[in-house]
């Protein structure tokens, strides 16, 4: 059993709530922000940025576009550049792989990455007294000096497939939900497999209004986006990046 | 006080005089050492880098110190294996400068990793396709090679000479040095353009991508042929830095103007073949990532001016410079084109490292900017610091320059 | 690193790169390794002298380092292949069968008021060996040395029993700041050492018969060897700080150090007694 696994997110459902980002740090023990850290040293897997379409009132429109690590294809360009060989393409589940027991924290793979999806963890992981009841035991805090990433959640697949073989039985798609999949209120982020033809993903990367981020790089991220607005679709493709259109984290 | 282990015919000052121009140095040194252990201590959040600039200071120091120190090799390469004996006379020197750099890039670079006690991580399970495992290795072992080729420099110090054995050793060393000079120059010719590679190869980063021949992205080559031109300009400039810190005459004129001469070649080839790679990118590596060239330099204050300044300004001129006999004859000319040139390496490295992380890649993405903390200054000023007095002392006690003696007895 | 790791993958990357960094690490190791051994056999085969003077040959300027051939004028330019050795020298053969030394007429030559009997076999590190009646030969300092190091402040000589190398040191002296090694001529062992009071300095037994001592200068040759060294010394007085005095026609006085106290002395020495 092969699985690609991928996401399909509708930018015209997201409010930016922010809950996916929430649940994320929540479920992979990501640890609160040290004091002194800014904007560009904390740690968000996932990341609601807001964009415009660069107009003024009362033409401004506005929508909100979550990015997490886009799992590239077999040709990921953080998989080739590590020195250490950890980071790789799961075959089972396509999913990129971070080895934090492995990185030696060059941040070579952050270069490389184009979409800003890798964080450095700058601090040791610290927790605020009390706070520490809140870990979830499925999944290891990392140390300072090393890469981490969106996994798509994998301690949860694990979870599942233990769960699944319990039941002697193969995982499957309906058993492992990421934790943002899970706490979006709107639904805007859907998770499957990208090989079943019927799962949600694999019905929105063949919608006509999908899109994906930095298509020419040639980089085969398995993140659709879907919107039925212009101009959200001509962000994606970023022909002026950081410029025209207004950023600002989530 | 200390005449028994300086060479016999040499003058040096005095051993307080020395005493008094390492001090300050050893200070530096001191702080750096404080800035360092800061960071390995306390984790790298003492310094400036982000999750957008992953690489700083520290990385753009590595690459330009490994640039400017490739005269090591490429002096090895042009006296051992294609017989230019007037390069004897500043063969130590470049052995000395090229140790010192390669030791400091691999100092700072413990620092500047986030688990400095996994480095032996990358031999263990390398990645064979991965450009920084190969710098790695490569570096490693050229460190090797160098200590290797100091030991012949350190035992011919005059008290060291006394002892039988390490006259020997010495003696037997050096007659096969020609192989280290071999195995260094295949070394070299890898690291140099694999650094290059690491920017070359990055697909998520059409400023910095370019494609080149079957593995290796033009900046592999272009990496290697710059780094070979300013071997020789670093080692001329030092040498005529020493001069006249020192107030000595060191080596024949003619010895500067043939680095000068080479370097000038070099570098001409390189402008030449920067010049070609850049249209290629301009016109079409990019294009088809999506990314027109334009837009890169539309951000202040990175605009086309910094192309101009690299390729034509520190690139160029100098080499023209180098080139026209004229002027090489005077030395004045010659170590303002061998700055020059050693700027424009350094500048090319910066563009690649810095300017390459402050443009952005995604729509939303902001263009950034990022200045170093003073820790991470620090820890480049103790390399700095590490070199002037390891050079210092080689000079002082070692017979860096041969023709030193002659020169000063007028006879050539 | 190694194929049994696990997680390795085998790919024509993978041989190439490992086996490119292993023979890389085979070469240096090799290199350093030979150096060792020979080093070894090297000092077990006491050629440890030997090996010195070829590394003080090396780093002598090129001038020095000329063919006595060329002193005496058989050939315009020549630099000594051999490390003044020429009892192994095929072009010393070959010239001196062409050649052969002439016999002077006088028993000695006096040149710039020093006086060189002609009795005895010069070195060019102005040391001299006499063979004697008895098979032995005895080795002292010629008259320029002598001047050049006047009362030695101390000498460093071998024990009756030691041995000596050719182009080896005989013996060291001290004088002032300078602490010189005096190159021997002759291969052998001490039978007795003398010193500056007894006229001279040691008295050598040759190992296997008679004494080779084709590489020595003799006869003709002493006098074009000498204005050069007159030159050289000039220089060297110069070059190691002493003030111009020394003109043309110029005798050396009985203590040349006495001349001249601000020269280095060390470097004077060193470079008349062929010491880098």
């Amino acid at each position: 059993m092969i699985a690609r696994y991928g996401m399909t997110i509708d930018v015209d459902r997201c409010t930016g709530c922010g809950a996916c980002m929430v649940a994320c740090a929540v479920e992979n023990n990501v640890p609160p922000a040290h004091e002194g850290a800014n904007d560009r040293k904390g740690i968000t897997w996932i990341r609601v940025f807001q964009v415009n379409n660069g107009q003024d009132y009362p033409n401004r429109r506005s929508a909100f576009v979550p990015v997490l690590c886009q799992q590239c294809g077999k040709d990921a360009p953080c998989v080739s550049v590590c020195p250490q060989q950890a980071i790789e393409v799961d075959p089972a589940t396509g999913i990129v792989g971070q080895m934090p027991e492995r990185c030696l924290g060059c941040r070579y793979c952050m270069v490389a990455c184009p979409y800003h999806a890798r964080y450095f963890n700058w601090w040791d992981p610290a927790w605020p007294a009390g706070m520490e009841k809140t870990l979830n035991p499925d999944v290891a805090p990392r140390m300072r000096g090393v890469v981490e990433k969106c996994n798509f959640c994998h301690g949860r697949w694990h979870a599942a497939k233990q769960l699944a073989a319990a039941k002697g039985r193969a995982i499957e798609a309906v058993d492992h939900v990421p934790a943002c999949v899970e706490a979006c209120p709107t639904g805007a982020i859907q998770f499957g497999d990208l090989n079943k033809p019927e799962s949600a993903p694999a019905q929105g990367a063949k919608n006509g209004n999908s899109f994906r981020l930095l298509e020419k790089l040639g980089t085969q991220p398995k993140i659709y986006y879907r919107s039925r607005k212009d101009w959200v679709r001509q962000v994606a493709s970023a022909p002026k990046p950081g410029l025209g259109k207004e950023s600002s984290g989530g | 006080m200390d005449k028994e282990f300086i060479a016999r015919g040499v003058k040096r000052c005095s051993a307080s005089r020395f005493l008094l121009w390492i001090l300050p140095w050893l200070a530096l040194l001191a702080f750096g050492f404080y800035s360092a252990g800061l960071c390995l201590v306390k984790g790298l959040n003492q310094t400036n880098m982000d999750n957008r600039f992953a690489f700083g200071l520290w990385i753009f120091l590595d690459l330009t110190v490994i640039a400017l120190g490739a005269g090591a090799f490429f002096t090895g390469f042009l006296l051992y294996i294609l017989r230019v004996k007037e390069l004897r006379a500043v063969i130590n020197s470049a052995v000395v400068i090229g140790l010192v750099c390669y030791s400091g890039a691999i100092g700072v670079l413990m620092v500047d990793v986030g688990q400095p006690l996994r480095a032996w991580f990358t031999f263990w399970s390398p990645n064979v396709h991965s450009m920084l495992t190969e710098v790695t290795f490569c570096i490693t072992c050229y460190l090797m090679v160098l200590a290797i080729e100091y030991l012949p420099i350190l035992l011919k110090n005059r008290k060291l000479r006394e002892v039988p054995s390490l006259l020997v050793f010495e003696f037997e060393l050096h007659k096969l040095v020609y192989v280290l000079a071999g195995v260094g120059t295949f070394l070299s010719f890898f690291h140099q353009g694999s650094l290059g590679g690491l920017y070359g190869v990055l697909r998520g980063r059409p400023f910095a991508f370019r494609e080149g021949l079957w593995l290796w992205p033009s900046t592999f080559f272009l990496f290697i042929v710059s780094a070979a031109a300013v071997g020789p300009s670093f080692i001329l400039l030092i040498t005529w830095l020493v001069e006249k810190i020192s107030r000595k005459r060191l080596v024949r004129p003619e010895v500067l103007e043939l680095l000068g001469r080479i370097s000038g070649l070099l570098l001409s080839v390189y402008v030449l073949a920067k010049s070609v790679d850049t249209l290629v990118w301009i016109n079409r590596t990019s294009p088809d990532a999506g990314f027109p060239a334009a837009q890169y330099y539309a951000w202040k204050p990175f605009g086309t001016w910094i192309l101009f300044a690299e390729i034509v300004l520190f690139g160029l001129i100098p080499a023209l410079v180098m080139l026209t006999p004229r002027l090489r004859r005077r030395t004045g000319w010659l170590a303002t084109a061998a700055a020059m040139a050693c700027l424009g390496v350094a500048l090319n490295r910066f563009v690649l490292t810095v300017q390459t992380l402050a443009l952005p890649t995604l729509a939303f993405d902001k263009f950034l900017s990022y200045s170093p903390s003073w820790q991470e200054t620090g820890t480049f000023l103790a390399v700095v610091a590490y070199g002037v007095l390891v050079y210092s002392l080689s000079f002082r006690y070692l017979q860096l320059f041969p023709e030193e003696r002659e020169l000063q007895a007028g006879r050539y | 690193m190694f194929p049994w790791n696990y997680g390795f993958h085998w790919s024509a990357a993978s041989y190439i790169f490992l086996g490119a960094f292993y023979t890389v690490l085979m070469v240096v190791a090799a290199t350093v390794i030979s150096a060792i051994l020979r080093t070894r056999r090297d000092l077990r085969a006491h050629e440890a002298e030997e090996i010195r003077w070829h590394s003080d040959f090396h780093d002598l300027p090129a001038r020095d380092r000329v063919c006595r051939h060329v002193l005496t004028g058989d050939l315009q330019s020549r630099e000594c292949p051999n490390a003044f050795d020429c009892r192994h020298c095929e072009t010393h053969a070959r010239l001196t069968a062409l050649h052969p030394p002439e016999q002077p007429n006088e028993t000695e030559e006096e040149i710039f008021g020093m006086s060189f009997p002609l009795d005895r076999l010069y070195h060019r590190g102005h040391a001299w060996a006499r063979p004697e009646a008895d098979g032995t030969v005895i080795v002292s300092l010629d008259e320029l040395g002598t001047r050049l190091v006047g009362a030695p402040d101390a000498v460093d000589l071998p024990q009756p029993g030691a041995m000596v190398h050719a182009n080896g040191t005989a013996f060291r002296i001290h004088k002032r700041e300078a602490d010189v090694r005096v190159l021997s001529p002759v291969d052998g062992q001490v039978v007795e050492a003398g010193g500056p009071g007894r006229g001279w300095y040691l008295k050598v037994k040759p190992l296997n018969g008679q004494m080779d001592l084709r590489h020595l200068l003799c006869g003709a040759e002493i006098k074009p060897w000498l204005m050069r060294e007159m030159e050289r010394l000039q220089l060297a007085l110069s070059a190691e700080g002493a003030a111009p005095t020394l003109a043309d026609g110029g005798v050396p006085v009985a203590d040349i150090a006495q001349s001249y106290p601000e020269a280095d002395w060390d470097a004077v020495c060193g470079e008349m007694l062929l010491e880098p």
